[in-house]
């Protein structure tokens, strides 16, 4: 892996090098919080915010995708539209939301022979360029560190930087990553050994200002024996049933289909959709298996600590912290698997 | 469906309806062709594999296939008039195009079973999946045993293929056994409901297979019955059904317990399912 | 000021009603500034009970949260009150509901708590951010809220972190209760909700401009509305299929639908606890619609929402004397 560093004053130099030969995306801060938007002008570009409102995910599996469009009338002709394959760089990345792709790629990839491929989400995650920036002041509701992760993990990015003072530590991850850079490398500079050791000393810091942990040792065997258990009456009974918890999700993946047409064009587009909605599982006939706020919130925490790990082997969670800074009520997930780790059966 | 795009669907041509069942249950048949040659020439399922029908405009509803694999020109779905999307479908008329992607999920085993006598029991609409399993034993009948086909509607209206009972009941190859839930003038076969026609057979377990297909709660009294019977929870199949939109185990809708119906269904078996924990 | 003791007693003594089925108010949340509804079936649950201005959250919206499930053979329908912590406005949002024939006024007791307005949770999580533990908020007589954090105190001007919907409140005590905790406040008068007559100030194009930059943020999660007592219809037009009156494509022209058509389904009936502003995850200033409907409602049918439970809905009454001119 190369190691490299770059001044920080340089920092809208190399972007503006990047922006005019890829699509560039990156976190703006708008209305208040921090959104990741195409970036026309470097500056931009706002790095002080740790996390966007809503996550990246957002940037390949869009909230809103057209899956084909078919003339309205007799001939029913049906088209699937283009979708971009030309590289795109998304910078600032976190850790934890790069995670995210990690575990929810064989959802939409698939892990087996047989499994469906969607192509819209995979043409999108291939033609990304990660470069993440590490966490140096993680926030009051980071737990990454619960899932063996850290705010500063090469893991799940193709290029990481880390802010180690005056400079960023640069390591280029993969193949994607040093492609980028040599399209790009003059401006860098070999990092040393001394640098190295401050990177190394930033995110032990970091790692060690994360104040809050989850854990979710024997938590999949335990919900296997509590599925009946009073507490999921209990843990619902605050729960208004919005969608924040699932829409700003790094993992949630769940969609809904509808078709939407004008007078001459109609087209079946795919939304995020939450199974925290009454909406979501009611059948045509009028029965609903999950009628109530305890079904819906049940399979939310199983969906993520139950059957993500039995059927992907990984937890369903990042640690980004986002569905307990935005929960209305105060649903804190890592209060829940803490209740859960306590309850007797 | 193409390669690309597994979302889009082929376009197949309403080739007949056949109304099955009227009033407000009402449930008509549909007999679908792709209208892409190489489509039609591909396109292979297993009886108990379910489709995914479009309505442009509209939307597409999952439908068990209700045709045997062994009819290689078509493919049928028998569609009660219920929601949004069967409400429209109910409005298309023969030669209209719709469309169609799968098949999708997993199906009965029929090679396994192969020597077995087979058990139908199906009430109302659940009748369409066993349909294709009926006439797939049909049209290979010398493989299985024993065929009994108990099934039953709230009314003699709501029977489904009844023109196909009466045909199958001129041949004596298979039984068949019909009720109705309540006494109607004319009907001189057995009234009440399927898990009842069930214990009055009295069928034996020996080298027998049990599908039951219907709505949940005369699933739930088949199966206890069968049990009673004798039957063991391996020899029990039935399917399941949940809402679903994507159809190919990515939309997140249809899971029961870490089980997603559309790919690890529809079919399983009683012993897969009685201590799945789940909200069904 | 809420003495906490007193509303634990009280709170013990309506739980231990025969009659009564749960009490819901608050207690301290998990982290930072946050408190988070408190259920109790029991007097040992009213333990945890608490009041401070940092309890903004409208908890009227709980009995409406019921789930109605189908009764099982020889199961009877319970029929129980429930007990809700309320301040003025969750009280004028009960009075609308029963007003709407939603709840009948034997379905609830109401606790009511005099309030002085209450802490914006963005606004202090802006001012001191980073807080892993619960940190409480007290408010002096001086107009100023105290806090501790890490052994230091701190001093705020209230206005600084006064929710803004508060600061135009002609209500702060509860207009419907039946216990009421401590003593009433002084009525006093309350500020002009400004932000809408900025918003007056501005062009069409000016004012189209800022909407658009807002809805197009709209993530369409809906916790406006579920967030929002008054919004307890059976089934949302949102969710309707048929007819399908808002795509469910997230763009903004169906944002915008969404948000406009639960404005003016709110005309008449929002009560300005700022509960839909305070949920929603992409700070759209949805108070700004609301509070600008409230006023059109005021200026032309004198009407306010949420004062008497006997009154005719806004929308469901006719005077001769009504306004006219709109119609041209």
């Amino acid at each position: 892996m190369e190691q490299l560093t770059l001044p920080k004053e340089k920092l809208p130099e190399l972007l503006g090098e990047i922006g005019s030969k890829f699509e560039l995306v990156g976190p703006i801060e708008e209305n208040g919080f921090l959104a990741f938007r195409k970036i026309n002008d470097p500056k931009e570009i706002n790095l002080d915010i740790l996390l966007s409102r809503v996550p990246p995910k957002s940037l390949i599996f869009q909230q809103t995708e057209t899956l084909f469009t078919y003339a309205k009338g007799k001939d029913s002709k049906v088209q699937t539209p283009k979708i971009e394959e030309t590289k795109r760089v998304i910078f600032g990345i976190r850790s934890c939301d790069a995670r995210g792709f990690d575990i929810i790629d064989p959802v939409f990839m698939g892990k087996k022979e047989g499994d469906y491929t969607d192509p819209f989400y995979t043409k999108r995650r291939n033609r990304s360029i990660l470069i993440g920036l590490s966490c140096n002041e993680p926030d009051a509701n980071c737990f990454c560190t619960s899932f063996d992760d850290s705010p500063a993990n090469t893991k799940h990015v193709d290029i990481l930087f880390t802010d180690i003072g005056d400079k960023y530590y640069v390591e280029v991850v993969t193949e994607k990553g040093e492609d980028l850079i040599k399209k790009v490398s003059k401006i860098f500079s070999k990092a040393t050994e001394k640098e190295g050791n401050i990177r190394k000393e930033t995110e032990k810091a970091a790692i060690d200002a994360i104040s809050r942990k989850m854990n979710t040792e024997g938590v999949v065997e335990k919900l296997d024996k509590m599925f009946e258990h009073e507490f999921w009456v209990e843990t619902a009974r605050s729960c208004i049933g919005c969608g924040i918890c699932t829409y700003l999700c790094p993992c949630c993946h769940c969609f809904d289909i509808q078709d939407e047409s004008t007078l001459k064009l109609g087209g079946r587009v795919r939304v995020w959709d939450s199974c925290m909605y009454e909406e979501y599982t009611h059948h045509a006939s009028g029965h609903n298996p999950r009628p109530s706020r305890m079904n819906r919130v049940r399979n939310r925490v199983y969906h993520k600590f139950n059957y993500f790990p039995k059927n992907d082997g990984i937890f369903g969670c990042t640690g980004c912290g986002r569905c307990i800074d935005y929960c209305p009520v105060n649903i804190d997930i890592i209060e829940v698997i803490d209740k859960v780790k306590e309850v007797n059966v | 469906m193409t390669d690309e795009n597994p979302y889009q669907p082929w376009i197949a041509k309403i080739i007949s309806i056949k109304e099955e069942a009227s009033g407000e249950r009402a449930i008509k048949t549909f007999r679908l062709e792709f209208q892409d040659e190489e489509v039609k020439k591909k396109f292979t399922f297993l009886p108990g594999q379910c489709i995914m029908v479009s309505v442009f405009g509209t939307g597409e509803s999952m439908f068990a296939i209700s045709s045997s694999p062994t009819q290689k020109d078509y493919i049928e779905v028998s569609v009660m008039r219920y929601g949004k999307l069967t409400k429209a479908l109910h409005l298309k008329e023969e030669g209209e195009l719709v469309g169609a992607r799968g098949p999708y999920g997993n199906s009965f085993k029929l090679e396994e079973w192969k020597g077995k006598n087979i058990l139908f029991l199906g009430g109302g609409i659940g009748q369409a999946p066993l349909r294709s399993v009926i006439d797939y034993c049909k049209d290979n009948r010398k493989d299985y045993g024993k065929i009994d086909i108990v099934y039953g509607a709230r009314t003699s209206r709501d029977l489904c293929y009844k023109d196909e009972f009466a045909e199958m009941s001129k041949k004596d190859d298979l039984s068949i056994h019909l009720s109705i839930d309540v006494e109607e003038e004319g009907w001189d076969q057995f009234v009440g409901f399927v898990p009842d026609n069930l214990k009055r057979l009295n069928p034996s377990p020996e080298n027998t297979i049990a599908i039951t297909c219907g709505p949940p709660i005369m699933i739930k009294f088949v199966i206890q019955n069968l049990l009673e019977l004798g039957f063991k929870e391996d020899q029990v199949y039935t399917t399941l059904e949940m809402r679903m939109k994507c159809g190919i185990g990515i939309c997140g809708r249809c899971n029961i317990g870490n089980l997603y119906v559309c790919k690890d269904g529809p079919v399983f078996s009683y012993d897969q399912i009685k201590d799945i924990q789940g909200d069904m | 000021m809420v003495e906490n003791k007193e509303l634990i007693r009280v709170v013990e003594e309506t739980v231990s009603r025969d009659d009564v089925k749960y009490v819901v108010g608050y207690k301290r949340g998990t982290y930072g500034f946050q408190i988070k509804p408190a259920f109790a079936y029991s007097a040992k649950d009213a333990k945890e009970f608490f009041y401070s201005p940092l309890c903004a959250k409208n908890l009227a919206t709980y009995p409406l949260l019921e789930e109605k499930l189908p009764l099982r053979r020889g199961e009877e329908a319970e029929h129980k009150k429930i007990g809700i912590v309320v301040k003025g406005c969750d009280s004028r949002a009960i009075i609308q509901i029963i007003q709407e024939n939603g709840l009948e006024r034997e379905d609830v007791v109401l606790i009511g708590i005099p309030c002085k307005g209450v802490i914006d949770p963005k606004k202090i999580a802006k001012r001191f951010p980073k807080q892993s533990k619960f940190v409480d908020v007290e408010e002096n007589n001086n107009d100023e809220y105290i806090l501790e954090i890490g052994g230091t105190s701190h001093k705020i001007p209230k206005d600084e972190l006064l929710s803004d919907v508060c600061k135009s409140c002609e209500y702060p005590n509860p207009p419907l209760y039946d216990i009421l905790i401590g003593e009433a406040e002084e009525e006093f008068q309350p500020e002009h909700f400004n932000r809408v007559d900025e918003l007056e100030e501005k062009t069409i194009e000016e004012r189209w401009e800022y909407w658009e930059k807002h809805f197009q943020n709209c993530i369409r999660c809906y916790a406006c509305r579920e967030a929002c007592p008054l919004c307890y219809c059976k089934t949302c037009m949102a969710d309707l299929l048929e007819p399908q009156w808002v795509r469910r494509s997230v763009n903004l022209s169906e944002n915008t639908a969404w948000n406009v058509m639960r404005a003016f389904h709110l005309a008449g009936r929002c009560i300005s606890c700022g509960e839909c502003e305070r949920a929603c995850p992409v700070n759209i200033p949805l108070m700004e619609l609301n509070k600008f409907v409230e006023k059109e409602v005021k200026e032309m049918f004198d009407y306010t929402a949420g004062l008497d439970t006997e009154e005719k809905p806004f929308l469901g009454s006719f005077r001769p004397d009504d306004p006219e001119d709109f119609i041209s």
